[in-house]
């Protein structure tokens, strides 16, 4: 060991002296007596590197990268990290998925999450992203999940307080198939899905009264239900930004039909929903005015009622962000959201941002009174189609919310 | 832990500070040993770096592009240049020819078939026929790797499907700049490509997301082609480049020396035309200068293999890139740039980037290019190298003279090769560089003492010339001085012998000055101008007497640190 140190620093004073003599100027300053050209002493530079020559030895840093890199983007990635929570409200999320190729372009991935108020999912996910000359992109999925702490505070937006959280839980297993197509490749998008699933409707966990403590099924509607949808979907919408996951321009129009079928005739419904986003550069993309409205709207079939937690809702981090989650819940609502974004470099951009909406009962009543609202600032993460991660704080009448999420806002 | 010590192998970190302490010594001794050196050889000045070593034991290497960008944008830019002179030039503050760079625009006239040649050396491609063989394998522009009707490899690539002309436009024009600048660069040929007279090798293979190689199939060249700007009649414009002789190592890197070749022991960050990109880079808008753009071959000359080292992919000069239009900041700040990142944090975007006001035309095939916002000092490319970090004004005046020496009509002559098919754009895109060319030269050659070419006649009279001057760039002093010394080459002895000034470039040497055979002179020339005070600082020249006259075999406008 000693005699290959001894070696290694003969090595390294002979690899100084070749550097020396290369360093800049030093051509002009060789020791007297040694070559008699310049060409003689650039050459025994040469020579003297000769001796000890290698190939490229990464350092550590390289090593590790080039490690990350084969795992995540060479398509060898098996193991991944996977932060979607069961349900929305489930707090903070920690999961894991296992992802494999099944054909050269074809993925299955089994996954689970875990967050601290006790949400759970695991599922498979069979994704074809290249079907009908890349026009299409299926995904059949598998899985079962369990929300224990869901929080309801009544219908309507003005007659209800967070003092009225209840709680309630579910459990429910559910197959789905989504078959997305860009016909013709830009623009237009359609979307139609298939869902067979069982809610299964229990107490609530947490410190906040369970739900039966507080209502009856005679004043909540699905109360201890334990429903079997075949939920069937379609959207048509013009797709013009660059991507869902992160654009500066560009717009969404579009509305989603929903079907909700119970198999007993009690809980079945149907619902439309209207989505509008628009984004504006303004100088250059350094400035980005975003909009959005939505409305989701919901119909019975005759003698049959929409179960409480099938209700459309507001509230959480990806509509009144300054609300808890599902804070507000009724037959219909009115989403209407602004952002100004700021381009702070090619990775990160910062925003504040205003959010409007309501809920009603009655359909008539979606217009722009009495709108419950919030505002706050934002900061994102961004790569060019997707943002991993927004962390946004928020304030309402109800008080300040973080928002942390793996999605952009919209 | 320090992020520097994270990167650096600790086998490498051991052998280092073994050879801070060694290198300390050995500087001391030469430095106490400088009175007995010799600063000329006879063969001063070179005019061609020598490689003398075999280099076929090169081993190729994938220079990794996440590391690279990371490394780039936050390591680098943390250390500050050492202020340290090129060293790769010849004792008259040249860059000799090498295997990196050869002398051309500025050192030698060139016509206008030369310039609009370029590198190109063989017949264009054939392009009755394209067989591909294999996807691209690098950057993110649509292509394929194919060969013509003859037979002969080609890299061919596309236009973005918003600027039509654009990609393959700047690759042609860009490829004959650089040339002419002295790099070492790829044949590109403007051809045409028809989905129809293509035809797909059955050994072909394409990587798919499993990582697996599977056939390449007519639906891959289909999807290539719809991020491809489409002509009317269904063909491509398509931009050829030639494949390159020898063995294929890999990118280069723009510190450090490769360590499996021999002749390589010139720290690349200390190469003169490396550092010099900073200014070509800023004059073409180059910004995407990792080295994965660039690629090292191993070839056979005079009997040895020697890697060359190429400029491989310039494409991504003026405002188009392979995908579309650069993004708007892109050639004002680096992809991650801390600076602005705080001052748009801070102001919520407030606070204004020029990039954000500067006006473009609107010429698809150009993009994102302009001349009148440009300020080649402030200039930036997606990620700074070390070399771009360690240019110092004399790198920067080096390469503005070059710059320089493109005369309008040269300009406008390669920008014709580029067959754009506006000539709005053409004319635009000429007056682009115009314009920037000018920027260059008034930014660059002013800031120093632009004293050149300076000559010793065997009469004893003194000739030299003032580049910003002579480029209109600034007035002319109000005079020039010279202090004039004999030189020992054996000791490095200087003895001032006497004083001259003039008010033109031309002075007669001093009586004392003896033209023995041998004789060694030096003069400091300087120059007194109330608007450009930095010229009072001297070059120095130094002129051996050869039997008809004197020579200039030293040259430093800058001294190490200054």
């Amino acid at each position: 060991m000693e005699e290959r140190g001894k070696q290694r620093n003969l090595l390294t004073l002979a690899l100084s002296v070749a550097v020396l003599i290369a360093a800049p100027g030093a051509w002009a300053q060789s020791p007297p007596g040694a070559e008699e050209t310049r060409a003689g002493t650039i050459a025994a530079s040469q020579a003297e590197k000769a001796k000890t020559l290698h190939p490229h030895e990464p350092n550590t840093a390289e090593i590790w990268v080039k490690k990350l890199e084969e795992q995540f983007l060479s398509g060898a990635m098996h193991w991944h990290p996977y932060f979607q929570s069961a349900y929305a409200g489930g707090g903070f999320t920690l999961g894991a998925g296992y992802a494999t190729h099944v054909s050269p372009y074809n993925t299955v991935d089994l996954r689970g999450s875990y967050t601290f108020s006790g949400y759970k999912r695991i599922e498979a996910e069979f994704l074809a992203p290249r079907l009908f000359d890349r026009r299409g992109k299926l995904s059949v999925i598998g899985g079962w999940r369990e929300a224990t702490e869901v929080g309801f505070y009544g219908f309507g937006t003005g007659n209800t307080s967070q003092d009225d959280r209840a709680n309630y839980s579910f459990q429910q297993p559910y197959v789905s198939a989504t078959l997305d197509v860009w016909p013709t490749r830009k623009w237009l998008f359609l979307s139609a899905g298939v869902e067979y699933s069982q809610w299964d409707q229990n107490p609530g966990e947490g410190a906040d009264p369970s739900v039966e403590e507080v209502y009856t099924p005679q004043t909540l509607p699905g109360l201890d239900a334990k429903i079997t949808y075949l939920h069937t979907q379609g959207t048509a919408a013009i797709d013009w930004r660059t991507s869902p996951g992160y654009s500066r321009t560009g717009g969404y129009y579009g509305a989603t039909f929903h079907d909700y079928s119970d198999s007993d005739d009690v809980y079945g419904f149907r619902q439309v929903d209207y989505e509008v986003i628009q984004h504006v550069p303004l100088f250059r993309d350094a400035w980005v005015l975003s909009l959005r409205g939505r409305i989701e709207t919901t119909y019975t079939d005759d003698g049959q009622t929409i179960p409480f937690f099938m209700l459309p809702a507001l509230g959480g981090g990806s509509s009144l962000r300054g609300f808890t989650s599902w804070r507000f819940r009724d037959r219909h609502s009115l989403l209407l959201q602004a952002e100004w974004r700021v381009l702070v470099n090619s990775f990160m951009d910062t925003a504040i941002f205003y959010d409007a909406g309501k809920v009603t009962a009655s359909r008539s009543d979606l217009d722009l009174e009495d709108l419950k609202s919030d505002y706050g600032i934002g900061f994102r993460l961004h790569g060019p189609a997707a943002t991993p991660l927004r962390i946004e704080l928020a304030k309402s009448n109800e008080g300040l919310v973080i928002v942390f999420s793996a999605h952009a806002s919209f | 832990m320090h992020l520097l010590h994270l990167l650096v192998h600790p086998v490498t970190r051991r052998r280092l500070a073994v050879a801070v302490c060694t290198s300390t010594v050995l500087v001391a001794t030469l430095a106490l040993g400088h009175a007995a050196s010799q600063k000329f050889y006879r063969d001063d000045p070179i005019v061609r770096e020598p490689e003398t070593q075999d280099a076929s034991g090169a081993q190729p290497r994938d220079i990794d592009l996440f590391y690279e960008l990371t490394y780039n944008l936050f390591v680098v830019p943390r250390r500050p240049p050492t202020n340290t002179r090129a060293g790769n030039l010849n004792t008259i503050d040249e860059v000799p020819d090498s295997s990196w760079f050869t002398n051309r625009v500025g050192a030698r006239a060139l016509t206008l078939e030369e310039l609009t040649r370029g590198p190109v050396a063989g017949p264009p491609p054939a392009s009755a026929t394209w067989t591909i063989t294999r996807e691209k394998s690098a950057g993110a522009a649509p292509g394929f790797t194919a060969q013509d009707a003859n037979g002969e490899t080609f890299f061919v690539s596309f236009d973005a499907p918003v600027n039509p002309d654009g990609a393959t436009g700047a690759l042609v024009i860009a490829t004959k700049i650089f040339w002419a600048l002295g790099y070492n660069q790829v044949e590109y040929f403007l051809t045409d490509f028809r989905p129809d007279a293509v035809v797909i090798d059955p050994k072909a293979t394409k990587r798919r997301p499993s990582g697996e190689r599977t056939p390449l199939e007519q639906d891959d060249v289909r999807e290539t082609l719809e991020r491809a700007h489409r002509r009317a009649d269904g063909s491509y414009r398509a931009a050829a480049g030639r494949m390159l002789p020898g063995k294929v190592l890999g990118g280069f890197e723009y510190q450090g020396t490769r360590p499996d070749d021999p002749n390589d022991v010139v720290p690349h960050q200390h190469r003169r035309e490396l550092r010099a990109l900073r200014v070509f880079g800023a004059w073409t808008n180059l910004t995407d200068m990792k080295g994965g753009n660039t690629l090292d071959t191993v070839i056979s000359e005079g009997g040895r293999s020697v890697v060359r080292h190429y400029l491989q992919d310039v494409g991504s000069t003026f405002g188009v890139g392979a995908n579309g239009p650069h993004e708007w900041n892109e050639g004002w700040e680096h992809v991650y740039d801390g600076a602005a990142t705080k001052r748009r944090l801070l102001t919520f975007g407030f606070g204004f980037s020029p990039w954000q006001t500067a006006d473009y035309e609107d010429h698809p095939a150009v993009g994102r290019f302009e001349g009148d916002a440009f300020d080649p000092e402030t200039w930036k490319p997606r990620s700074p190298t070390a070399a771009y970090v360690e240019m110092r004004d004399d790198d920067a005046f080096w390469a503005a003279r070059r710059v320089m020496a493109f005369s309008d009509e040269m300009i406008r002559a390669i920008v014709k090769t580029g067959q754009f098919s506006d000539p709005k754009a053409e004319r635009y895109l000429g007056d682009v560089l115009i314009k920037r060319r000018d920027k260059i030269g008034r930014a660059y050659l002013p800031k120093i003492n632009p004293i050149v070419d300076p000559n010793l006649d065997a009469s004893g009279v003194l000739t030299f010339g003032n580049a910003a001057v002579q480029a209109g760039f600034a007035p002319a002093p109000a005079s020039y001085q010279a202090t004039w010394f004999t030189f020992d080459n054996t000791t490095g002895e200087a003895t001032r012998i006497a004083a001259t000034e003039s008010a033109t470039e031309r002075m007669p040497a001093p009586a004392q000055l003896r033209p023995t055979p041998g004789a060694f002179v030096k003069v400091e020339l300087s120059a007194t101008s109330a608007a450009h005070p930095a010229w009072a600082q001297p070059v120095h020249a130094y002129f051996r007497r050869q039997a008809d006259g004197w020579t200039l075999v030293g040259f430093e406008r800058l001294r190490d640190k200054q």
